[in-house]
């Protein structure tokens, strides 16, 4: 039976089947009330899947009707995905709200910023339009996820393995998507089905990380918000820090002269 | 292949390189916050300056260099040389530790400032550069003139930036517990 199928083809179904298992996990570990947009999101990847299949086997249907859907159905995922990316970002830095508050500002700047230099530095003509769109938000959404992470590791964060996993496969497959795209656009467009069998094995992988994370997730708890230090603790804590960098600097300027003196 | 073209496929591998290492569990610090805010209690090695500048005067070599003892005044320097490493290191710690207080600091507050903390991520790395600069000075027994300076400078940010952090914790806990207490009569009254 298989050895009339087309490896894009094989590629394809099994990718809808770990879609399909994702689901289920989500479904059966009730991630979804912790995600639902991510959920959601999941959803949207195995109707597209659905609608191209039934789309490519309708002969009736003009090659550009079916490019147009194709692409178009593509920009709604990629929409989806932003938003399961807002939805995590929320879930990792919202606990702590001095950080969340200055996170939100720089995240729109990095996303705004990195969207603008994709869209400025595209391909014209409105037949690329929507593929441009859909890989300067993939880069964007790619460079927010790399910032948030940046963030929890600065600040000593506790990630859950779930929005790890949840974070690497959502950046993986766009960081992917960009590069497979930007090689498609120009040079190798003979060879776009391999660049779509290509595009398929990176979303399967990001399927499998995000299947490891619902996995991982039953075994680990709810992290806890951090306790907030009492205003007294506050004005205890900054008196002895202003001392001990005063005397930090003293020392420093002191060895400088030590130092400066040394024949 | 055009350059915008390379600088998207350059922007995509870069993203990932960093994803693999921002992805790692970050270091965390083994005391809970409340704990190590106690840290600053602890006694600091500023106790031992008095040692170091000791170590570091410049009679002792000034007196070998009119001597002409080479060996000795070699030996000497070599060994001041440590003492300078040791001590940097343990510059380098306290700054360390600073910087994890900053950390609980803005992980407890509800309201950091924005410029304060890009500032901070700027001279914790500025710090980093420097100190690693002096030590690979001192390990080749060049005099670092100015290193000193520029680290003791950061530290006199270091200072501003948490006191401004510090001050706005505390405003908010002020004008938080007056809105309690106001509500809190509210309720007597009725």
């Amino acid at each position: 039976m298989f050895a009339s199928l087309h490896p894009l083809d094989i590629a394809w179904e099994v990718t809808s089947a770990i879609e399909s298992v994702l689901l289920a996990g989500l479904l059966w570990r009730r991630t979804f009330l912790r995600y639902p947009v991510f959920t959601v999101y999941i959803v949207s990847t195995l109707l597209q899947s659905a609608a191209i299949a039934y789309l490519y086997q309708q002969s009736g249907l003009s090659r550009a009707s079916t490019w147009a859907v194709a692409w178009g159905s593509q920009g709604v995922v990629s929409l989806m995905r932003a938003l399961a990316i807002a939805e995590l970002t929320r879930s990792l830095l919202e606990r702590y709200p001095g950080i969340w508050k200055m996170a939100r500002r720089i995240l729109l700047w990095v996303g705004g910023s990195v969207l603008g230099y994709a869209l400025l530095f595209s391909k014209d003509g409105y037949q690329w339009a929507i593929m441009n769109g859909v890989r300067g938000l993939e880069l964007a959404m790619a460079a927010v996820i790399v910032t948030v992470l940046l963030f929890a590791r600065y600040y000593r964060l506790p990630i859950h393995p779930l929005q790890r996993a949840l974070a690497i496969g959502l950046c993986l497959y766009s960081a992917f998507y960009v590069i497979d795209y930007s090689l498609l656009e120009r040079v190798l467009q003979q060879y776009a089905e391999f660049w779509n069998f290509l595009g398929i094995t990176t979303f399967l992988a990001s399927l499998l990380v995000w299947m490891w994370g619902v996995i991982r997730s039953a075994s680990f708890e709810e992290i806890e918000k951090p306790i907030a230090i009492p205003p007294e603790a506050y004005r205890k804590l900054s008196a002895k820090v202003n001392l001990r960098l005063h005397l930090l600097n003293r020392q420093l300027t002191e060895l400088q002269r030590a130092k400066d003196k040394q024949p | 292949m055009s350059i915008s073209m390379i600088v998207f496929i350059l922007l995509a591998i870069a993203l990932i390189v960093i994803l693999i290492a921002a992805s790692q569990p970050p270091k965390r610090s083994e005391e809970p916050i409340e704990n190590l805010f106690e840290l600053l209690s602890r006694p600091s090695h500023c106790a031992r300056i008095s040692f170091i500048m000791r170590s570091l005067s410049p009679q002792d070599t000034a007196y070998l260099r009119k001597g002409k003892n080479r060996a000795l005044r070699n030996t000497l320097r070599r060994q001041r040389r440590v003492i300078a490493l040791h001590y940097l290191a343990e510059l380098q710690e306290e700054f360390e530790t600073l910087l994890e207080i900053s950390r609980g600091l803005a992980v407890t507050a509800p309201e950091v400032v924005p410029l304060e903390e890009l500032t901070r991520w700027r001279l914790s790395i500025q710090f980093a550069i420097n100190c690693t600069i002096l030590r690979w000075q001192l390990r080749f027994g060049l005099g670092p003139l100015h290193g000193f300076t520029t680290l003791s400078n950061m530290s006199i940010g270091m200072v501003r930036h948490l006191e401004a952090a510090t001050s706005s914790i505390a405003r908010d806990a002020i004008e938080e517990a007056e809105i309690a207490d106001f509500e809190r009569h509210e309720d007597g009254d009725d």
